[in-house]
């Protein structure tokens, strides 16, 4: 089955204009973690904060909406989430936990979830886990190449990144700017070549634009826990949702996309294998 | 006629150890040796030679019962050769982690007697009460240390993080929950202990169905007792020239005794000492009972104590405060001294950092210090209750044994 597990797909958005001001698409992983902690389904959640230093998120212990909101929006390098959980639960105190990370640290939870070597009193503490899409995701150089070497413009400045339309896009004081993808090939980490789950397939709630009309999330609701938080937030007006039918480009691009990295992961995990190289798959 | 009665190894303790009785005609004991048959280790070469910050992280591994202390000691230790103060703050939440530390260290040792003392019907109600009071005392760790076994937070210069304001709140309100469950299980471990203990021969065969009151003045003992305060420590408490260790040949006047413990025998003004929850007591609370019964009460009372302290701290405690102070590694080569009132007694760690490495380390233990008195402690009754007397004084014989040096040619022995 396409997708992996899910109980229902919809394309959605969050209703509140703070929220759609600062998210990537839908604002529907901020929308869902602030709703939680009010409902306090979760105490806290790990996000991928901002630094002081221009794109360098750093795996961040959001106790407040305000500082979930402040974490909002997409950064294409990695942010290596699971490193703050033990904080987080133990000196931040936090026993229901949300947070939020690529379909590999989704598995990487899961995997610490059944296996719990290390984890002690953690991974049973984890309440919402909300994956994004992923198709790759590049070093903080690579990113500093496309935006300074490629499309001459300053790394500092750049107010917003995004993939999409078959580009890379950077939006600046001024203005946008667009790289095509194929260029950006080559500068993603390793790993991602051999990845073969696109649309986080163990999550709670897995989000990602690709799917949905601008501004608008395509959101699977996959277990238990993660159907009944998000029937919640949209039955308390905090996301608003609409028919996958109804919206444009809808699933069938996203399955394409979907198969497309299945299908090349697993090229490359053959090859990798024939050099006998070791895979995880 | 004197016969021997020997239990090899004591049961419901943490490492391994003889109990070897001379006894009477009537079976009364008239000479106790109790020695450690659990195999060196020796942590403390292995830290030598490495940074500081490996000491601490190696030697909690001593033991499993004893991690905490063994860290807070080892850090105490190192902050004192480094010449370091630690922030107000990281004194706070080192001692809250030594006192729920230690109130979960005293409820696992009410499940080592149980079967000596708890009846069947009261069984579940006092496994209930021991694990509930261990569930939250170990939550306390666990936040305030980073795990509740082999605690990673505990640092050199302080502890590495501060609680955050939820969790202070969360831990106060829990710990306020458990006042009533320790106070009750205070009365039910003091009860239980006056109604009496099942007796069993040496090879562990029930005497009598019936729970038998313990003899008045079974396992005290006139040693001078060792600890250095109520609750966390002091350092000052230990005056390294009135210290003496001797190997065991020259203690147990059994040479193949000697020959098979595994401690050396430490002395202090050149006796062995009583340390542990009596003797807290005794030293400063002036609790002058003692014996098999006055262990388990004062054992017991502490509990209270301990929460009490945990809860004033959290109340204290200023969580947007530092705990983690700046500090040079190198190292002076100070003698640095560290000294923690673990569960069992005084633990000691001794270190010398200088040139960045560790150049000396030692750990003198609680158990090692109740060693030679626990022996004697079981004489003038009958050798049934021999293993109720090791038991009160709740040995841990993991961390006892330990390397000793026996000349300065650093020959290990
Ligand atoms: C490397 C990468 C590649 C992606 N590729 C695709 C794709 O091919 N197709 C697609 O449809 N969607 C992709 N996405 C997801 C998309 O960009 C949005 O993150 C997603 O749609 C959620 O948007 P939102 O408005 O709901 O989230 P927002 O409300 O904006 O919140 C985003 C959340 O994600 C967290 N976050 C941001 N960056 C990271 C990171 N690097 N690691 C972990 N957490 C992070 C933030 O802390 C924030 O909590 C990708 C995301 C990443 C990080
Ligand atoms: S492509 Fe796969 S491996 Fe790479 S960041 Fe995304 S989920 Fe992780």
């Amino acid at each position: 089955m396409a997708f992996g597990t899910y109980k229902e797909v919809v394309s959605a958005r969050a209703t509140d204009k703070a929220i759609q001001k600062v998210a990537q698409d839908g604002g529907i992983v901020t929308a869902l973690l602030t709703y939680a902690l009010e409902e306090n389904i979760i105490e806290g959640a790990v996000v991928a904060g901002n630094t002081e230093d221009a794109w360098k998120p750093e795996p961040t212990i959001a106790m407040t909406a305000d500082e979930i909101i402040a974490a909002a929006g997409t950064k294409y390098t990695f942010s290596p989430n699971l490193l703050a959980f033990k904080t987080a639960v133990r000196q931040y105190g936090i026993e229901k936990l949300g947070t939020v990370g690529t379909p590999c640290q989704v598995q990487g939870i899961r995997k610490m979830q059944s296996y719990p070597f290390a984890t002690r009193f953690l991974a049973d503490k984890i309440s919402l886990l909300i994956g994004i899409f992923c198709m790759e995701n590049f070093p903080r150089a690579s990113l500093q190449t496309f935006i300074e070497g490629k499309l001459d413009s300053q790394f500092d400045l750049t107010e917003k990144m995004d993939i999409g339309k078959g580009k890379f896009w950077i939006e600046t004081p001024e203005g946008t700017k667009g790289l095509a993808l194929k260029e950006t090939h080559g500068y993603e980490q390793a790993g991602c070549n051999i990845c073969q789950d696109y649309v986080a397939e163990l999550a709670d709630v897995s989000t990602g634009s690709v799917g949905s009309p601008d501004g608008w999330s395509t959101v699977f609701s996959r277990t238990d826990a993660g159907a009944d938080i998000f029937t919640a937030a949209v039955e308390a007006g905090v996301i608003e949702t609409k028919a996958m039918d109804d919206v444009k480009p809808g699933l069938g691009l996203l399955e394409k996309l979907e198969n497309g990295k299945k299908s090349k992961g697993k090229d490359e995990c053959a090859r990798r294998a024939e050099m006998g190289l070791p895979t995880p798959w | 006629m004197s016969d021997r009665k020997v239990i090899s190894p004591t049961s419901r303790q943490e490492g391994h150890a003889e109990l070897v009785m001379e006894i009477d005609d009537e079976g009364i004991v008239t000479k106790g040796r109790y020695f450690s048959i659990t195999p060196v280790r020796g942590l403390e070469k292995m830290v030598t030679g490495k940074a500081p910050e490996t000491a601490p992280v190696l030697c909690q591994r001593i033991c499993g019962v004893c991690p905490v202390p063994h860290t807070l000691a080892s850090v105490e230790a190192m902050d004192d050769s480094l010449g370091i103060e630690i922030p107000r703050a990281a004194e706070l939440m080192r001692e809250l982690i030594i006192s729920a530390s230690n109130l979960n260290s005293h409820a696992i040792h009410h499940f080592l007697i149980a079967t000596d003392f708890v009846p069947d019907e009261l069984f579940k109600t006092a496994v209930n009460s021991v694990e509930t009071i261990r569930k939250n005392a170990q939550y306390v760790v666990d936040m305030c240390a980073g795990e509740g076994i082999h605690p990673s937070d505990i640092r050199i210069g302080g502890v590495a993080n501060n609680l955050s304001e939820l969790a202070r709140r969360k831990l106060y309100a829990r710990l306020s929950a458990l006042v009533p469950v320790v106070d009750n299980h205070i009365e039910l471990i003091c009860n239980l202990v006056a109604d009496g203990a099942l007796v069993k021969d040496v090879d562990g065969t029930l005497l009598s169905d019936e729970r038998e009151v313990i003899p008045k003045g079974l396992g005290a003992i006139d040693a001078p007792v060792f600890a250095s305060d109520r609750i966390y420590g002091k350092r000052d408490f230990f005056d390294l020239d009135r210290f003496t260790e001797i190997v065991p040949e020259a203690w147990y006047d059994d040479p193949e005794i000697g020959k098979r413990c595994c401690t050396s025998v430490p002395l202090y003004d050149g006796l062995a000492v009583e340390t542990g929850p009596r003797a807290r007591a005794d030293a400063f609370f002036n609790y002058k009972e003692k014996g098999v019964v006055a262990q388990h009460v004062a054992r017991a009372r502490e509990m209270r104590m301990y929460l009490s302290r945990a809860i004033a701290i959290l109340d204290e405690l200023d969580t947007s405060a530092a705990t983690l102070a700046d500090f040079d590694p190198r190292g002076t080569g100070k003698l640095g001294i560290g000294v923690i009132e673990a569960p069992r007694g005084t633990d000691i760690h001794m270190a010398q950092v200088k040139d960045g490495k560790t150049q000396f380390y030692s750990a003198l233990v609680p158990t090692t210090w109740n060693i030679p008195t626990m022996g004697p402690a079981t004489e003038g009754f009958h050798y049934k209750w021999g293993a109720h007397v090791i038991r009160a004084y709740d040995p841990c014989l993991s961390c006892a044994t330990h390397v000793m040096v026996v000349d300065d040619e650093d020959k290990v022995s």
